[in-house]
């Protein structure tokens, strides 16, 4: 009971001291909520969705993130920005290092090893080729440098792992000009982005192509998994599919990687962890103004390679828009759960698996119907594989304003990752400044006056409600 | 007004130590720069906010005037920013000058790069000052118009009389893909009122657009039926289908993917002007 009050008392003491941070009763101890624009862009209205997150191991202070984020500079503007943070997420700062006209149309990133490298897989503006990049400090102001550029990609998805020589980089994309339909592809860099192979790593026959998530996870013993969606057939909108997870045992440096895990129905690589479910594939506002059609996630115990967790969205049939569904398996993909875990009208699932084995799952669903829905992000914890899980809402927000300027309206993805004992990640949002929002508290960069629920412009004048990105960290299960 | 700002750029290339880059027209800064303002160098060496790594070519700047600046941007009159100089001594503490910058590192703070500075007569006559960079940025913006009306394979005035969904010829080895990213080419059949360049009042011209809302077509005009203007018009090379169809008879297909592409129908008489400017 002491402890409570005294946690109490901090935080009344934390919310006086600060005043742009909203910090109503209840929150758990531990969880940031930070909103990612800074104060010197305080007039800023655009739609800030699709946001990442990359971690630097060597730093806990510096941490990079992205969102559809245009330059500050205008229209004519020749590059795009990234946010940077060197005091581990407290406040972030905006700079346009990026290769891409205004902002970018698609953007992941993630860390290499030592030195510490950033790279970047991002579809550039105008024309939307894919660009792989890096750079060797994302605190300098120089653009990141090109390390590899095509036509035709959807999605890129950066992971990395680091290694004595050279880092690798794995990056999960849809190749349009991949043969034969099997568009699944993950680029396999072993010298840190100096080169990269295409690995195609569907073996099935698909509808013509595959969906556009493509998406790696790396163990520290270099065990890479992958997660996609077999696309069968298509009616209409609706699109049959597989869920598909391949394996690589060795980091992907032989000559036919991914290829450690077969199915037993048909003994072709890719273990068939769901099969003929429906994706609905909306490119129109469908679920609280978002878009719907991709959502995937795998993330792999990174201490003990045979531990991996899956979580997709598809429609049920049984009155749900989108449902989410998170499996697991603990024999290195061979067999999988039923579902231990599923939420309807939800979008963007991500996973990370803490050092200690706690698995977190954060997504974003809709509550309510018509004016009164809102979008609530969620953070799911579990120790025990969800058998159970302790729940936090990050965010519970206004689901129809604003109004949506372009899709995705919050993001076909969001972050999530685990450093140590704590889960960072990284979601969009309406960015009322209101505390009844944000149950955890929340800290804004930029100028706001929560009595008035307002944000503010340099000046003081008030400024429309939009969408931001929020950084987040919360503590993993003990 | 014209001949004072000439006069006082003049004094300004002949004051010694002006930097090279300073020698570049007014109108060549302007269209260089999103961030201008008068401001009086407080620091050299130094930065105005923790989070921009301090060197020889940084240099605190107090805010006096505004003079752009874009909307997200919080900058006002008694701001410090971090100015990155082009040379670096090119500043001295106590100088007043008229920044010509862009935007660099947004935080707590703003720092910008120079483009460069005009160190006209001190006090700066802020009044004088705003209605140059006005005049600069306006002559810089009908530079972009003519030259993007010079590029453009047709100019017309006119009234969107149909919009539909773009029926492309396929490409035998390129199946039609699903992805987010998909443009949902629709067509806007055009009813030409003044031929401006390329065209005669009286035409029909059919101009592909990105129907989809995606972040990838988010600053690609709309046409919707009824909606009139002056429009910039391109040979269709986005599509891969360069044909379209009017009244059974195969034609060019047009685009207007670019924001200056569509103007208003007031703007027609603007652009006959550029066009007869020499």
């Amino acid at each position: 009971m002491r402890m409570r009050v005294i946690t109490a008392a901090v935080a009344l003491w934390a919310a006086c001291e600060a005043p742009n941070r909203g910090a109503p009763p209840g929150r758990q101890a531990g969880v940031r909520v930070v909103d990612v624009i800074p104060l010197s862009l305080s007039g800023e209205t655009w739609q800030d969705a699709e946001p990442f997150l990359a971690l630097y191991d060597s730093d806990p202070k510096l941490l990079a993130a992205s969102a559809f984020t245009p330059n500050p500079g205008g229209s004519a503007s020749a590059t795009a920005p990234i946010f940077v943070s060197n005091d581990g997420g407290d406040s972030w700062t905006l700079r346009n290092t990026l290769p891409s006209e205004v902002m970018t149309a698609d953007i992941t990133h993630a860390v290499g090893g030592n030195p510490p490298v950033l790279y970047a897989g991002i579809l550039k503006v105008p024309g939307v080729p894919l660009n792989e990049l890096k750079t060797g400090d994302f605190l300098s102001a120089a653009k990141m440098t090109l390390q590899a550029s095509r036509a035709d990609i959807d999605q890129p998805f950066v992971r990395t792992t680091a290694i004595a020589s050279a880092d690798r980089v794995y990056v999960g994309l849809n190749d349009f000009d991949a043969p034969d339909g099997r568009t699944a592809t993950v680029d396999v860099s072993l010298d840190g982005g100096a080169t990269y192979t295409s690995r195609r790593i569907e073996t099935r026959n698909t509808l013509g192509q595959n969906g556009p998530s493509i998406r790696p996870a790396v163990a520290q013993d270099h065990t890479v998994y992958v997660a996609y969606f077999g696309w069968r057939s298509q009616a209409g909108s609706d699109v049959t599919s597989d869920v598909v997870v391949v394996r690589d045992d060795s980091g992907a440096t032989g000559v036919t990687p991914f290829r450690d895990l077969l199915d037993p129905s048909d003994h072709l690589a890719g273990r068939l962890v769901a099969t003929h479910v429906t994706i609905p594939w909306s490119n129109a506002p469908t679920l609280g103004q978002e878009r719907i059609g991709s959502t995937l996630s795998i993330a792999v115990n990174p201490l003990h390679s045979d531990t991996v967790y899956m979580a997709w969205a598809d429609r049920v049939g049984t009155g749900d828009i989108y449902t989410v569904h998170l499996r697991r398996s603990g024999d290195r993909g061979a067999t999988w759960s039923g579902d231990r875990r599923t939420v309807t009208n939800a979008t963007n699932a991500s996973l990370a698996v803490a050092a200690n084995g706690t698995v977190g799952l954060l997504y974003q669903q809709v509550t309510g119907s018509g004016d009164a829905s809102r979008w609530v992000t969620r953070l799911e914890r579990s120790r025990d594989g969800f058998a159970t899980h302790e729940d936090v809402v990050l965010a519970d927000v206004p689901a129809t304003t604003p109004a949506f300027q372009f899709l995705p309206y919050i993001g076909d993805y969001n972050g999530l990752l685990a450093r140590g004992n704590v889960f960072l990640g990284i979601f969009s949002a309406n960015n009322a400044p209101d505390s009844a929002n944000f149950p955890q508290g929340v800290v804004y960069q930029r100028r706001v006056d929560f009595p008035t629920h307002r944000l503010l412009d340099g000046s003081g004048a008030a400024v429309a409600v939009s969408i931001d990105p929020f950084f987040f960290s919360v503590p993993v299960l003990p | 007004m014209h001949t004072r700002s000439a006069i006082l750029l003049a004094v300004a290339l002949a004051l010694p130590g002006v930097p090279a880059v300073a020698q570049m027209s007014r109108a060549a800064l302007v269209k260089r720069s999103d961030i201008i303002f008068i401001g009086t160098v407080t620091q050299v060496g130094a930065v105005a906010a923790p989070e921009v790594p301090a060197s020889p070519r940084t240099t605190v700047v107090r805010i006096d005037n505004v003079l752009e600046k874009p909307a997200a941007v919080a900058l006002a009159p008694g701001d410090s920013v971090t100015v990155e100089t082009v040379q670096p001594g090119s500043l001295k503490p106590g100088t007043q000058a008229t920044f010509y910058t862009t935007g660099w590192i947004f935080g707590r703070g703003v720092a910008v790069r120079e483009v460069g500075h005009e160190p006209g007569r001190s006090p700066v006559v802020v009044a004088d000052q705003q209605e140059a960079v006005a005049r600069a940025r306006l002559e810089v913006n009908d530079a972009d118009l003519k030259a993007h009306i010079q590029r453009a394979a047709m100019v017309v005035a006119g009234r969107v009389e149909q919009v539909r969904p773009a029926e492309l010829a396929a490409a035998p080895t390129r199946p039609k893909r699903i992805t987010e990213h998909d443009p949902q080419w629709q067509e806007a059949i055009i009813h030409v009122q003044d031929g401006i360049k390329g065209a005669q009042a009286g035409d029909q011209v059919v101009v592909r657009f990105p129907g989809s809302r995606d972040v990838a077509w988010v600053g690609a005009p709309r046409f919707t039926v009824g909606q009139e203007g002056t429009f910039l018009l391109h040979k269709d090379s986005t599509t891969g289908s360069p044909l379209t169809m009017i009244a059974g008879k195969a034609v060019p297909a047009y685009t207007a993917l670019h924001d200056v592409d569509v103007l208003s129908k007031q703007d027609a008489t603007r652009v006959r002007a550029l066009i007869r400017k020499p």
